[in-house]
């Protein structure tokens, strides 16, 4: 392979692998805290997806209405989110782990054909706002200026979350509660509060990976499908709860699928499970994760 | 304690039920139209599954999410040994369950080095990767066009004559079932489920006990694909996707999966909504979605455990009296 075709098959990958970040560190944080595996978290990124086409669409004579429907949609899930914890999750957090599957496979199929109502089961496309439309251009390689920006995106948001983790109040007592639950709900904090604060993060993290893939593929029912397995590998490999984890998991991701691509169109897919499978045997608890 | 007259009146009636249900279902050919007996024929093939499933799920409690994989495996073996080899159908019938167990001890003895969450992923990539292998070898498995027009014997090729067939399969399948979470080893497999560590402690060699519950669990869900594949006449890459291990989790939920009839009350409900909603609407999965639900939250324990806790309440008031609560 020629020089620029590795650096841009190693751009493509990392850019795969840092919207897929976004999903995944949701997922992990959710999980870290809450102990609930939310299979249901691919399709509040859908949710989000569709939101940013709606809002964009409507406001199609604004300027920048992209921009409006980045801000918006994630915020439209998170508010989504926040009432799904509130009324349903909220129930089955002492239940057995099926009843939690099976209460998020659920709000898959409920989401999922909500969707379907609402916006048709056609192709949907988002244009690439401007100005981040058109290809950077350096000497032979030519990349798109809008998947530079998801490079862009996805430190932003490890370091945004970092910090909130490790300098806020409400990082002290999440890392509190993945640390230890039963001893943070003896000292006073307010659990229900806190699970709901940090199950709208994940979902608000959702909803702007959606939104951010948007303008990159077009959003269609079925699309949550195959982020959801994507995220599991993710998770898996970096470690279930872990911020780096995730990041570095979202990384390898991206680049076993993107030079995977090469070697095997078809099976890219089946790398990652490989990879993903060889971590569960020799450090099932992740390579960033803590041993239960 | 129940008294053992009560017990022994107890077994005489329930043994006396599963004789009237059996019958029930050796009549139904002579009035349900054709329509309505290949439905029936889809409930027991799924009931096997279920059941099947629910050996590992209810029993050993080691949450699958990947039953359809080993389904498919068991389809698929039957289906490719009658596409490409000239051998008679009942063993390629049987071949299937037999290369699903093979094919669960390999996966199942990755798997059963994990649990909870970790054990649920894993069983999820492994039948991912079944399904992609069974959707991109295009060359041996015909991918998306499936194989269909597989070959059955001719005196299966009617409607009728297949239902009898399953039906005969699927009762010796639930007896030998019946039969394994009754013996010792079933028991061993509860008392796991319940506390693994106490079980290690009194020297029971608790990797052994989940892969066998894995083994067994997946030679009878290969057992069901086969069977449906006969009756479908077809196989295609969807008997592994995962909507259809959902498929076989709900039904379990459905039913309860504390209960060993749990999943077949279960799979008649389940075929029997799916029939009946998706005549109204195309909205399908968001009723099954609405329905787990309200399961979840308002019917713990499913329908099978629902009856069961009504019956057994009704007896011991009957009995006894009014019991202290």
């Amino acid at each position: 392979m020629t020089f620029q075709g590795l650096i841009i098959q190693l751009l493509s990958g990392i850019s795969t692998g840092m919207v897929i970040f976004l999903i995944a560190v949701g997922l992990s944080l959710v999980f870290g805290t809450l102990q609930v595996l939310n299979l249901a978290h691919a399709s509040l990124y859908m949710l989000g997806a569709y939101l940013c086409f709606w809002i964009s669409a409507t406001l199609s004579e604004v300027t920048g209405a992209f921009w409006w429907a980045l801000l918006l949609a994630p915020l439209g899930v998170a508010i989504f989110g926040g009432l799904v914890e509130v009324l349903l999750l909220r129930r089955i957090y002492d239940r057995e782990h099926l009843d939690q599957y099976l209460l998020t496979f659920a709000l898959i199929l409920i989401i999922g054909d909500l969707c379907k109502l609402a916006w048709g089961v056609d192709f949907n496309m988002v244009p690439t706002p401007w100005p981040l439309n058109g290809p950077v251009i350096w000497g032979d390689i030519i990349f798109p200026r809008y998947n530079l920006f998801l490079i862009l995106c996805g430190p932003v948001v490890f370091v945004g979350l970092w910090a909130l983790i490790q300098y806020t109040r409400l990082g002290k007592i999440i890392r509190a509660m993945t640390y230890n639950r039963e001893m943070a709900n003896a000292l006073g904090t307010n659990v229900p509060l806190v699970y709901t604060v940090v199950f709208m993060l994940g979902c608000w993290l959702a909803g702007l990976g959606g939104a951010l893939v948007s303008p990159m593929s077009s959003v269609m029912p079925g699309m949550d499908m195959v982020v959801l397995i994507e995220c599991f590998i993710i998770v898996v490999i970096g470690g279930l709860g872990s911020l780096p984890g995730a990041f570095l998991g979202s990384l390898i991701f991206g680049l076993v699928n993107a030079f995977g691509i090469l070697v095997a169109p078809r099976l890219a897919i089946a790398f990652a499970f490989i990879l993903m499978i060889i971590v569960l045997i020799v450090r099932p608890w992740g390579l960033m994760g803590k041993p239960e | 304690m129940m008294e053992p007259e009560l017990n022994r009146s107890h077994t005489i009636k329930t043994i006396g039920g599963l004789v009237a249900v059996l019958v029930g279902f050796l009549i139904l050919p002579l009035f349900l139209p054709l329509g309505w007996l290949s439905l029936v024929n889809e409930m027991i093939i799924l009931a096997l599954a279920a059941c099947g499933l629910n050996l590992m799920l209810g029993y050993a409690g080691m949450v699958s999410f990947g039953p359809a994989g080993l389904y498919a495996v068991g389809a698929y073996t039957t289906a490719l040994f009658l596409y490409y080899t000239e051998i008679p159908f009942g063993l390629a019938l049987i071949a299937g369950p037999v290369s699903a167990a093979i094919a669960s001890v390999i996966i199942g003895w990755f798997c059963v080095r994990l649990t909870h969450v970790y054990f649920a992923l894993l069983t999820l990539a492994f039948a991912q990767i079944i399904h992609t292998i069974v959707f991109e070898w295009y060359g041996f498995t015909k991918g998306d066009d499936g194989i269909v027009d597989i070959r059955v014997p001719a005196f299966l090729e009617s409607i009728t004559n297949y239902y009898y067939f399953s039906l005969i399969i699927v009762c010796i399948c639930l007896a030998l079932m019946w039969r394994i979470v009754n013996s010792p080893f079933g028991k061993t497999l509860q008392a796991l489920r319940e506390n693994p560590e106490r079980t290690e402690f009194i020297g029971i060699n608790v990797r052994l006990y989940q892969l066998s519950a894995f083994v067994l669990s997946g030679f009878f869900l290969g057992a069901a694909g086969s069977l449906f594949c006969g009756f479908n006449k077809n196989v295609f890459p969807n008997y592994a996707h995962w909507m259809k291990s959902t498929e076989m989790l709900v039904v379990c939920l459905l039913g309860g999966v504390y209960n060993f009839l749990g999943p077949v009350v279960g799979s008649i409900v389940y075929i029997l909504l799916d029939k009946v909603i998706t005549s109204f609407t195309q909205y399908w999965p968001l009723v099954l979605g609405l329905v787990v639900l309200a399961l979840l939250l308002f019917l713990k324990g499913g329908i099978a455990g629902f009856i069961s806790e009504k019956v057994s309440a009704g007896r011991a008031s009957w009995g006894k009296g009014e019991r202290n609560v």
